[in-house]
């Protein structure tokens, strides 16, 4: 090893230069020869061209070896006396002029060529280095390609709409599942086309929503009905958040819409469910509480009659048993007072000795009342709407009487429209009616009181409802004389129901 | 043994009930108890007791129902007349099905309870006279000696002297023998009055079976 580097060493900077030098200094020798016959001055500018390119080609070894080999012969062949070492007076400082040329020669050339070779050496590193960095950019390329193409899949494969839009919410992308559940092209979903698939009843708060969205570049989200394909509309999530740019503003939106329209149809008949429970219950404590004062009621009363059949057989018995049948009518007057006890006992048990009054804000009660049913008008998709006059006297009554009248009304009133077709509004109003007196309306768009019942539907037991208890109107209209208000009924604009009621103000 | 006087037992948590139902009965000749509850009823029960049940169907505690199927767990055939404020179909069907008399609903006319009384004590004179007959034909049998017992057991299922006789590996004398004495201390008159006496009792089936 050792050995072989040696050699290699004494090949680079010996017998290669060597050979290179005196190869260029014969050269040179061999056409100065023909030359100096054409040229009378002895003629050595050759050997300049012999060193330069010994220094060029084998370095400054060889450049210095092609100096001393130039400078040896052209004293031999051309510096007189000729022939010989031995240089003439006169031609010293020639010589002299001729090795310093040479050696200037030899470390310009020489430096060149480091500096062509370093140059050369840099700029195969450079090649290497853009090799390498587009293998690079080339892998790292596949990489992003895999990677989109693997969120894509995911992106089709999550089993909910998925959408990207524009700053200005332009849909650019959506997966399969959106377009195959709307069945149109892309194209057509951008802009205000969108808001097409949206359920009319929905669009305006859709529209609200979404603007506002767009605006303010918050996060958006809302539950709307969409109306698939098939003109089929399902309940759906949507939401959407912005991705801002660097620079803080919106850049996309993202957009998935979620599936909840089995959720909603559990939630709506959950409600209904509940709804009917609670019915069931109130009528189940009715016929309770019936068959309760009926049972009261019978023992007594079978006891009056068992007695008084007796009290028939000790008169009729030979000889009558007066003495028995005197004790028996006895027993009949007890057992009779105590059937009279129980009526008077139920009879208590549902009137209300303690009035209660209380100064309220009647409007307060609607907007309370509207707090109630807001649950129930959105599943019965009824509107409430509101006409409440400012400035009104407080009331004098019992708030929970009063809300309880309100409630019943406002309730039947929802009843009266489940079948309607047009929109659906239920509309309360407050206002003075004369100085000392508010007037509370509730009116539907329902088909109205037929004409033949207008007189009975304030009477107890009377209803229209499958289940109604038939007391609604009966107790509303207590409540409102009891508040020494009335409460009846009056045409709608629109041809439904409009009850009204006054209740008198704070004196 | 028919010596117990014959009378309505009241059971009824509402005491003006049982005292109008009483006075009633009274009035009308017919001895009347009440209690305000089954269980109050059941402590003072005898076998021995004679007439009838005018049970509540709605009682605090065991209900009269409850009652109704206790009284019939226990092998006791006293017959039910029951009594509500509010009979409901399918109770009324219950009850029936189980063997009560009538089922009134208060208040009741006089007419119909004393029609149901009456009833009443008519099915438990039967009742009675049955269980008597069957307890008398019992301890005629426990008067049999045990082959006296096999002989009749073979007679009534309809076996020949001889046979017998092979059966029993005894002379067909001996059988004749045995068979007179069976038809003595049982006091049958003919084969066909023991046989049905045998069937009364479910014998030799089953000793211990009350009818009702």
């Amino acid at each position: 090893m050792e050995q072989g580097a040696f050699s290699d060493w004494m090949m680079e900077y010996g017998l290669k230069p060597c050979a290179i030098a005196v190869c260029f200094v014969l050269v040179a020798l061999l056409w100065t020869f023909p030359l100096q016959h054409v040229i009378a001055y002895p003629f050595v500018f050759l050997f300049f061209g012999a060193i330069m390119g010994s220094a060029w080609f084998g370095g400054i070894i060889a450049g210095s070896v092609a100096v001393a080999l130039s400078t040896l012969v052209v004293t031999y062949f051309f510096i007189p006396p000729l022939f010989s070492m031995s240089v003439a007076k006169d031609s010293q400082s020639f010589l002299t002029a001729f090795f310093v040329c040479a050696i200037a020669i030899t470390v310009v050339s020489s430096a060149r060529k480091r500096t062509e070779s370093a140059i050369r050496v840099a700029r195969d590193q450079l090649e290497v280095k853009v090799r390498e960095r587009t293998a690079e950019l080339v892998q790292s390329n596949l990489e992003i390609q895999e990677s989109e193409r693997q969120l894509r899949m995911l992106t089709e494969a999550i089993p909910q709409q998925i959408w990207r839009a524009d700053a200005g919410g332009h849909v650019e992308y959506g997966n399969q599942h959106l377009i195959e559940y709307l069945g149109r092209p892309l194209e057509q979903l951008t802009g205000q086309l969108f808001f097409d698939v949206i359920h009319p009843e929905d669009e305006l708060l859709f529209r609200r929503g979404w603007h506002t969205a767009l605006e303010s570049g918050g996060n958006f989200e809302i539950e709307a009905r969409v109306r698939s394909a098939g003109g089929v509309y399902r309940w759906f999530l949507v939401r959407s958040i912005p991705q801002r740019s660097a620079k803080a503003e919106i850049a996309r939106w993202y957009g998935i819409h979620i599936d909840i329209e089995e959720q909603r149809r559990a939630q709506q008949s959950l409600a209904a469910a509940q709804e009917q429970l609670s019915r069931l219950s109130h009528t189940l404590g009715m016929a309770e509480m019936a068959a309760s004062i009926a049972h009261e009621l019978n023992q007594p009363l079978t006891a009056v009659v068992t007695h008084a059949y007796a009290c028939r057989e000790w008169l009729n018995a030979e000889p009558a048993n007066l003495a028995k049948a005197s004790a028996t009518a006895e027993k009949i007057v007890q057992e009779s007072t105590r059937a009279s006890a129980v009526v008077s006992r139920v009879r208590a048990l549902f009137r209300k000795d303690v009035q209660v009054r209380e100064s309220t804000d009647i409007n307060w009660l609607i907007h309370e009342l509207v707090r109630l049913l807001r649950d129930e008008a959105i599943r019965r998709e009824v509107s409430i709407r509101l006409e409440l006059a400012g400035n009104l006297p407080r009331l004098e009554v019992d708030p929970v009487q009063i809300q309880q009248v309100l409630l019943n009304l406002a309730i039947n009133g929802m009843d009266a429209m489940t079948h309607s077709a047009g929109p659906r509004e239920l509309a309360i109003r407050s206002k003075k009616h004369s100085d000392n007196e508010v007037l509370i309306s509730v009116e539907d768009h329902g088909p109205g009181v037929a004409e033949e019942i207008v007189g009975s539907i304030f009477d107890p037991f009377f209803s229209t409802k499958p289940q109604g208890t038939g007391m609604g109107l009966a107790i509303c209209r207590s409540i409102v004389e009891a508040h020494d208000g009335r409460l009846w009924l009056a045409s709608g604009a629109r041809g439904g129901a409009m009850f009204q009621f006054t209740v008198r103000a704070q004196s | 043994m028919t010596t117990a006087q014959e009378r309505v037992f009241i059971v009824d948590d509402d005491p003006a009930i049982c005292e109008g139902l009483s006075n009633l009965l009274e009035s009308v000749g017919i001895a009347a108890e009440h209690y305000p509850s089954a269980e109050a009823f059941r402590e003072r029960w005898d076998k021995a007791n004679a007439g009838c049940l005018l049970l509540d169907a709605r009682l605090p505690g065991i209900s009269g129902v409850e009652f109704q199927e206790q009284l019939r767990e226990a092998g006791l055939g006293i017959p039910i007349i029951f009594m509500t404020a509010h009979g409901d179909v399918p109770m009324v069907r219950k009850v029936m099905k189980a063997g009560a008399i009538e089922f009134l609903t208060k208040p009741f006319q006089k007419e119909e309870l004393i029609h149901a009384v009456e009833q009443a004590f008519t099915f438990d004179r039967a009742r009675r006279r049955e269980a008597e007959t069957v307890d008398s034909i019992r301890a005629r049998i426990d008067t049999l000696t045990e082959r006296e017992r096999e002989v009749m057991t073979q007679v009534t299922a309809g076996l020949l002297n001889k046979q017998i006789a092979g059966d029993l590996n005894l002379s067909e004398i001996t059988i004749k023998l045995h068979r007179r004495r069976v038809m003595e201390k049982m006091r049958a008159g003919s084969l066909a009055e023991l046989v049905k006496m045998c069937e009364r009792v479910n014998w030799p089936r089953t000793e211990a079976s009350e009818t009702s």
